[in-house]
C-alpha cells in the first residue's frame, strides 16, 4: 500500500472517530440538567427564553436533525458562549489551547529523554540492583498524584530551596509564557513524572524482548560486540513499539495537563476546563472536551505516521 | 572438499574434548549434553544429528560460544587452537565472523528487521578488517553476488521483509562467509524451507565450502541432507554420542541401534522403478465421493492486495481412500483442505460434502453431516485445550453429535477411542501439557476417530515430530483406517510420507492444480516438470544414491536457471 | 501457508500432577514485588475495614475545640481542619477509595470483556465498528469527561462507580480482544468448528475460560487505575461529596495545610494512596508474568 493510500486511509478512520465523538457530546448536551437550554443559557434563564432557544436552536426537532444541526455549527466553529466569562468558547480555546500544547509536548519530549535511555539501561542490567531500583521508583512515580508530585515539588524547589518559582508564568500569549522558563521547569517535571514511569517500563520490556531476538545471535555469531549490537540494532527495534504506545498515551497526557494547569495555576486549557467544571460552564466543558478530543485523534494520528516513518515493514504495507 | 576427496590431514579447525552442558530450569538442572567429544577438520563436513532433545543444536552454540545465560559448559571446545568455554567476551567477539561463523535455521527472524541487508552484511566485514564504509560496502555487494542474490547492487538496499525466505537465508550465508571462515556451523540451515530452496541452499553451501577448504559442522535431524552433504556424521541420543563414522558407513552400515532405528523411520522416497501395487485409477471410481470440491477458488483480501489462494482447484475424495495433498508453502494445500472442512468459504466453486451440497444445506443440517468429519491439524500444542483434560478434550466431539449418551457411556467410549490410537487408559485424566508432542497427536486423533468419521482431515499432523515418532502416529493412522474404513484427505509437503500413505495424489502449485493422479504413477513418473523439480529436490537418505540424484539434478538444470 | 514445524519444538511432557495453576502460584510466589504488592493489599483491607473498630472515631460531627492538633497520644496522626481523627479519617477515607477502585475496576473489566470478546469474535464490519468506538472512547480525556459527568450528575459512591466503570473498560475491550482474535484461530477452536461446534460452545467452553488470566490480570490494572481516577476527581473537587470522603478528597482538603506546614493532613493520604496503587500494579505484573500473558509492560 503506498503512502498516500495509507495516510488517507488512517485520515478516514481519524474523521470517522472524531464523528463518534461529537456524538457523545451531543448525549452530554442532552444529559444536561433541565436540558441543553438550560445548560447552555444558564440557570438565570427565564422559560420563555428557554422556548424561544429552543425554537431557534431546532430543540424541538427529530433529534437526528438536531444532530445535524449540532454539527453544522460546529463545523462553522461555532462552540456557544460561556456564561461565566461572557466570551465565545472557541475565543477561549484558541487562546489556552497553544499554551496546553507547549506543556505536553514539553512533557512528553522530557519524558522520553528520560525514560528510554533509563529503560534501555535497565534491561541490559536486569535483575540487578540497579533495575530492581528504577523499577521500584517507577512504580511509585506512577502511583503517585501528579497533584501530590506537583506539592511536594512545591515544597521542595520552591519552598526549601527557592529555585524555581511555584507558579507557572502568566499572560495571555503564547511569548508571555514562554518569555518565563524559569516557572515551566515545575509544571513539566510534574507532567513527565508519569510518562518516564509508564515509558521507562516499556522500553525496559521491548529492550528485552529485542535482546532474545534471533537477529541479536545473528550479529553476536558474526562478531558485532555488545554495546555496537545495542545501539545499533536493538535500539531502533525497541522504539517501534514505544512509538506506537505513544499515540494511545496522548490522552493520559491531556488529563495530567489538566492536573499540572490546575495545580501551578498555569493558563491553558486544563485551567479552563477546571474553572468551568466548578462553575457548571457548560458550553465550555464541552467545548473543551470536544477539542481535547481532536487534539487526541490527531497525536495518535501523528504516533501511528511517525511509526510508519521508523519502521520499513509498516510502510511496505505490512503490519 | 568432496565425499571422495577422503578425510584430509592436519589439525582439527573444530576440536571439542568431553564437553558437558547443563541448563538451570524451574525443575531443577538438565544436563542436555554430556561427555561429547567430536572434531572438524580443515574441509571436510561433519553432521551432527538426532531427534530433538538430543542436544545437537546445544553442542553447536556451545562451540560458537552462544549458550543461553541459564546454560553452564564444562570440558573444552577449541577452534583453531583457540578455547571457547569459558572465553571472555572480547576473545569470542574476536573469533566469531571471521574464524567460525555460523548460519542459523530460521530466516525469518536471523536478521535485524530494520536495517538494510547490505549493510547487515557490511557490518560483519569490518568487525574484523578495517576497511572504509565504502570499501565494505561494495565488498558486501560482491558477497551477495557470490551467494545468488540476484541484482545485488539494487536488492543491497532491501530490507529482510522484501526477501523470501530463501533469499534471506543466502543474506545469512553471505555474512557468515565474510571474513573467510575457517569453520562453519549450520544449524538445520534448510529445516524452515522448501525442499527446491533447500537444494540450492545446500548446493550453495557445498561450493563455498569448497571453494575456500571450510570445515563445516552441519547439525541436522533429517538424514536426507547428511546424505546429500556430509562427509562423516555422529550420531546423538539424549546428549552423549552414540556413533561416529563415515557417511556411508552410518548410513549404509549403521552400528548403534539406535541409528537403525532411526534410519528405519525415516520414510523413503522410491524413485526407481514404477510401483506394480498402486495401479492407476482406485478401486472407489464410481461411488459417490465423501467430499468433491469442484471449481474452488479461494480470494483473500480485497482489491489490489487480494491473493488467489485458490484458484479452479477440484478434488474428490472416495470412500476408503487416502487422497495426498502435496505443495511447497504458498501452493494452497492447507487452504483446499481448510476449504473441505468448511472454514474457509469459495469465492467461487461449490463443496458437496457426503453427497449434499454445502451451501445449500441448513445451518443445523450442515453441522449434523459434520459428524462425519474427523480433523488432526499440524501444531500438537495447539490441537488441544491446555484448560481440558485428555478425556475431555477426546469427549467434546460426543457432547456435539451424541447428546444423549450417559456419562458413563462417554466414558467408555472416550476409554475405547484412547485404546485404538494405542494411548493407555491411564492418560485419560492427564493434562495435555503433560504429554510429549507424538501423544498429543495420538489424542488428536483419538477424538477425530471417537465418532467413527467417514472422512479424516489431517492437515501435517506429522510435521511437527521426529521420525520415529512420525512413523507411530502414522501406523496408528493406517491400521484404523483398515479397521474402521474412513476416507483421508492428508495434506503434507513430505513427498515420501505421502507416497507411503496416499493412494492418489493432488500436486498443488501457487494455488492451482499441477497434476494429479495415483501416487504409483504421479510421484514415479511425474508428467509435470514441476513435480519433476520437485522430485528431485528431495534427498534420500543414501549417500551413493542421493549422489547420483544430485548429479542427475544438477545435470537437468543446468544451464540458465540457479 | 503451512509453515513447517521445527521438529523438536515439543518431545517430553512437563512432569505429571504439576497443573497449570499451581505452575503459576509457583511462579507468582517467586516475584518478591508481587508478593509484598499482595501483603500490602491485605494490611489495607484489614485496615480499613477492621480498624474502625477497634479503633473507633466519630467521623461525623464536628469537634471544633480539637481542630488542627499535630500528631499526639490521643490523636495518633492528629486531626483536620473540623477535628476529625486523622487516622480515623484515613480508614474512613480507604473505605471509600477501596470500595470504589474494585467495584469500578470489576465492573471496567466485566464491560470491556463483553464488548471485546464479541467484537474479536465477530471479525469483519462488526469488530471495525465496536472498535472505531472505543478509538472515540480513547480519545476522550477519561478526566474531561469524568469531571462533566460528575458535574452533570453529582453522583454518589454507587453513582461514581457506575461512571467510572463506564469510563474506563475501553482498554480492557482491546486487551480481551486481542486475545480472542487469537483464540479464535487456535487449531482446538478450528477443530471444533469443523465438526460442527456452535459458536456458543466455542465461546463459552475455549475463548472464554482461556483468557481468564488476560482479564485477572487486566483486573487487576484496572482496580489500581480507578482508585488513581477517583483521586484525581475527588481533588478536582468534583468526586465523593462531602461528609464522606476518600483518600483523595482528603489530599484536596489538606492541600493548603501543607504549606503551613500541617504535613500529617496530607502525608498519610498521599501514602496510603501511592502504596495500594503501587501494590495494585505489582500484583497486576507477578500475574502477568505468572500466567505468562500479554498486558501493558
Amino acid at each position: 500500500m503506498s503512502t498516500l493510500m495509507y495516510l488517507a486511509r488512517r485520515v478516514l478512520q481519524a474523521v470517522l472517530v472524531i464523528l463518534i465523538v461529537t456524538v457523545v457530546v451531543f448525549c452530554l448536551l442532552h444529559a444536561l440538567p433541565g436540558g441543553p437550554a438550560r445548560g447552555i443559557l444558564g440557570a438565570q434563564a427565564t422559560a420563555q427564553q428557554i422556548a424561544q432557544f429552543n425554537h431557534e436552536q431546532g430543540l424541538d426537532k427529530p433529534l437526528p436533525a438536531q444532530y445535524l444541526y449540532y454539527l453544522r455549527t460546529l463545523a462553522s466553529g461555532d462552540l456557544g458562549t460561556s456564561y461565566t466569562l461572557n466570551e465565545p468558547v472557541s475565543t477561549l480555546i484558541v487562546q489556552r489551547l497553544p499554551k496546553t500544547l507547549v506543556l505536553t509536548v514539553l512533557s512528553a519530549i522530557v519524558g522520553l529523554l528520560l525514560a528510554i535511555p533509563l529503560g534501555m539501561w535497565q534491561a541490559v542490567r536486569r535483575n540487578k540492583p540497579f533495575d530492581y531500583a528504577i523499577t521500584t521508583l517507577s512504580f511509585v512515580a506512577y502511583a503517585t498524584p501528579v497533584y501530590f508530585l506537583g506539592l511536594l515539588l512545591v515544597l521542595l524547589f520552591s519552598q526549601v530551596l527557592p529555585w524555581f518559582p511555584a507558579q507557572a508564568p502568566q499572560g495571555d500569549t503564547l511569548g508571555q509564557v514562554l518569555s518565563d522558563p524559569a516557572g515551566l521547569v515545575l509544571p513539566v517535571i510534574a507532567g513527565a513524572a508519569s510518562m518516564v514511569a509508564v515509558f521507562s517500563r516499556y522500553m525496559r520490556a521491548a529492550t528485552l524482548e529485542n535482546l532474545s531476538e534471533d537477529y541479536v545471535r545473528t550479529a553476536r555469531a558474526g562478531g558485532t560486540r555488545r554495546r555496537a549490537i545495542l545501539w545499533r540494532h536493538v535500539f531502533r527495534n525497541s522504539l517501534t513499539p514505544v512509538t506506537a504506545m505513544l499515540g494511545y498515551y496522548v490522552p493520559v497526557l491531556f488529563g495530567g495537563a489538566l492536573v499540572v494547569e490546575q495545580l501551578f495555576n498555569y493558563p491553558g486549557m486544563g485551567l479552563l476546563f477546571w474553572s468551568a467544571a466548578q462553575s457548571s460552564d457548560y458550553p465550555v466543558l464541552l467545548g473543551c472536551v470536544l477539542v481535547i478530543s481532536v487534539a487526541t485523534v490527531v497525536g495518535t494520528l501523528l504516533a501511528d505516521i511517525l511509526q510508519r516513518v521508523i519502521d520499513p515493514r509498516v510502510a511496505g504495507g505490512r503490519s | 572438499m568432496s565425499a571422495k576427496g577422503g578425510p584430509e590431514v592436519g589439525a582439527p579447525i573444530l576440536d571439542v574434548t568431553d564437553l558437558g552442558v547443563t541448563f538451570g530450569t524451574d525443575t531443577g538442572d538438565v544436563a542436555a549434553v554430556r561427555g561429547v567429544s567430536l572434531a572438524v577438520r580443515p574441509g571436510e563436513t561433519l553432521a551432527l544429528v538426532g531427534e530433538s532433545g538430543s542436544g545437537k543444536s546445544t553442542v553447536a552454540l556451545a562451540a560458537m560460544g552462544l549458550l543461553p545465560g541459564n546454560a553452564r559448559a564444562s570440558g573444552s571446545a577449541t577452534i583453531a587452537g583457540t578455547e571457547v568455554v569459558g572465553a571472555s567476551d572480547g576473545t569470542l567477539a574476536g573469533l566469531r565472523g571471521r574464524t567460525v561463523s555460523m548460519v542459523f535455521q530460521e530466516p525469518a527472524t536471523a536478521l535485524d528487521p530494520l536495517t538494510r541487508i547490505g549493510s547487515q552484511v557490511a557490518e560483519v566485514i569490518r568487525n574484523h578488517r578495517r576497511v572504509s564504509a565504502a570499501d565494505a560496502r561494495r565488498e558486501a555487494v560482491e558477497l551477495l553476488r557470490r551467494v545468488g542474490i540476484p541484482d545485488p547492487e539494487r536488492r543491497a538496499s532491501a530490507y529482510p521483509f522484501q526477501l523470501s525466505g530463501g533469499q534471506r537465508q543466502r543474506v545469512v550465508i553471505a555474512m557468515a562467509i565474510a571474513n573467510e571462515p575457517a569453520l562453519l556451523i549450520a544449524d538445520e540451515p534448510t529445516t524452515a524451507l522448501d525442499v527446491t530452496v533447500q537444494a540450492e541452499i545446500l548446493d550453495l553451501l557445498r561450493r563455498l565450502a569448497a571453494e575456500s577448504g571450510t570445515g563445516v559442522l552441519l547439525v541436522t535431524h533429517n538424514m536426507g541432507v547428511v546424505a546429500d552433504f556430509a562427509d562423516r556424521v555422529a550420531v546423538m541420543l539424549r546428549g552423549e554420542i552414540v556413533e561416529t563414522g563415515d557417511v556411508e558407513k552410518v548410513l549404509l552400515r549403521p552400528g548403534h541401534e539406535y541409528t537403525r532405528r532411526l534410519l528405519g523411520a525415516v520414510p523413503r522416497l522410491v524413485v526407481d522403478e514404477p510401483d506394480p501395487a498402486h495401479p492407476n485409477g482406485s478401486a472407489a471410481v464410481g461411488t459417490e465421493p465423501v467430499v468433491d470440491l469442484r471449481g474452488v477458488s479461494v480470494v483473500f483480501g480485497r482489491g489490489r492486495r487480494a491473493v488467489r489462494a485458490l484458484d479452479d482447484v477440484s478434488i474428490a475424495v472416495h470412500p476408503g481412500e487416502t487422497v495426498g495433498l502435496v505443495g511447497e508453502s504458498g501452493s494452497g494445500k492447507s487452504t483446499a483442505a481448510r476449504v473441505a472442512l468448511g472454514l474457509v468459504a469459495p469465492s467461487a466453486g461449490t463443496v458437496s460434502l457426503f453427497g449434499t451440497d454445502l451451501r445449500r444445506a441448513r445451518s443445523r443440517a450442515r453441522r449434523a453431516l459434520r459428524a462425519g468429519i474427523g480433523v488432526v491439524l499440524q501444531d500438537p500444542v495447539a490441537s488441544l485445550d491446555a484448560r481440558m483434560s485428555v478425556a475431555q478434550c477426546v469427549a467434546e466431539p460426543l457432547l456435539i453429535h451424541r447428546r444423549g449418551l450417559s456419562a458413563r457411556e462417554r466414558r467408555d467410549r472416550v476409554a475405547d477411542a484412547l485404546e485404538r490410537v494405542r494411548l493407555p487408559r491411564a492418560l485419560a485424566d492427564r493434562a495435555p501439557r503433560e504429554l510429549s508432542g507424538g501423544q498429543r497427536q495420538r489424542v488428536s486423533l483419538a477424538r477425530a476417530l471417537v465418532l467413527e468419521p467417514r472422512l479424516l482431515v489431517a492437515d501435517e499432523p506429522t510435521s511437527a515430530l521426529d521420525v520415529s515418532v512420525q512413523k507411530t502416529v502414522l501406523d496408528v493412522i493406517t491400521d484404523l483406517q483398515g479397521e474402521l474404513g474412513f476416507a483421508c484427505l492428508f495434506v503434507s509437503h513430505d513427498l515420501a510420507v505421502v507416497q507411503q500413505f496416499a493412494q492418489r495424489v493432488v500436486v498443488l502449485r501457487n494455488g492451482r492444480i499441477e497434476e494429479q493422479g495415483s501416487t504409483g504413477s504421479t510421484l514415479r513418473r511425474p508428467e509435470t516438470d514441476y513435480t519433476r523439480r520437485l522430485l528431485a529436490a528431495v534427498p534420500v537418505p543414501d549417500p551413493v544414491l542421493q549422489r547420483q540424484r544430485r548429479a542427475d539434478r544438477l545435470a537437468a538444470s543446468a544451464g540458465p536457471s540457479a | 501457508m503451512s509453515a513447517v514445524l521445527s521438529p523438536g519444538q515439543i518431545e517430553v511432557g512437563e512432569p505429571a500432577g504439576v497443573t497449570g495453576l499451581r505452575l503459576a502460584v509457583r511462579r507468582f510466589r517467586r516475584n518478591r514485588l508481587a508478593v509484598v504488592g499482595l501483603g500490602v493489599v491485605v494490611l489495607f483491607v484489614l485496615f480499613c475495614f477492621v480498624g474502625p473498630v477497634l479503633y473507633p472515631t466519630d467521623q461525623t460531627h464536628t469537634a471544633l475545640h480539637a481542630v488542627n492538633l499535630p500528631p499526639s497520644a490521643a490523636h495518633l496522626l492528629g486531626t483536620d481542619a473540623v477535628g476529625h481523627d486523622e487516622l480515623g479519617r484515613l480508614m474512613y477515607g480507604g473505605k471509600v477509595s477501596l470500595l470504589v477502585g474494585l467495584a469500578a475496576g470489576a465492573l471496567a473489566t466485566v464491560i470491556g470483556m463483553a464488548w471485546g470478546a464479541v467484537a474479536g469474535y465477530a471479525g469483519g464490519w462488526t469488530d471495525s465498528v465496536m472498535m472505531r468506538v472505543v478509538d472515540a472512547g480513547i480519545a476522550i480525556p477519561a478526566l474531561f469527561v469524568l469531571l462533566v459527568v460528575s458535574a452533570i450528575l453529582s453522583p454518589g459512591i454507587w453513582g461514581m462507580i457506575a461512571i467510572l466503570g463506564c469510563v474506563s473498560w475501553l482498554v480492557p475491550s482491546r486487551l480481551i480482544r486481542a486475545e480472542t482474535l487469537t483464540l479464535k484461530n487456535r487449531d482446538y477452536v478450528l477443530t471444533l468448528r469443523a465438526i460442527g461446534g456452535t459458536h456458543a460452545r466455542a465461546i463459552t467452553r475455549h475463548v472464554l475460560p482461556n483468557s481468564v488470566s488476560t482479564i485477572v490480570v487486566a483486573t487487576t490494572f484496572q482496580i489500581a487505575d480507578a482508585i488513581m481516577l477517583v483521586a484525581y476527581v475527588s481533588y478536582l473537587g468534583l468526586g465523593i461529596r462531602p461528609p464522606a470522603t476518600d483518600w483523595g478528597g482528603m489530599l484536596s482538603a489538606g492541600l493548603t495545610a501543607a504549606y503551613s506546614g500541617r504535613w500529617w493532613l496530607i502525608v498519610p493520604p498521599g501514602v496510603a494512596v501511592i502504596l495500594v496503587v503501587c501494590a495494585f500494579n505489582a500484583i497486576g505484573d507477578g500475574l502477568r508474568d505468572a500466567f505468562d500473558v500479554r498486558g501493558r509492560a
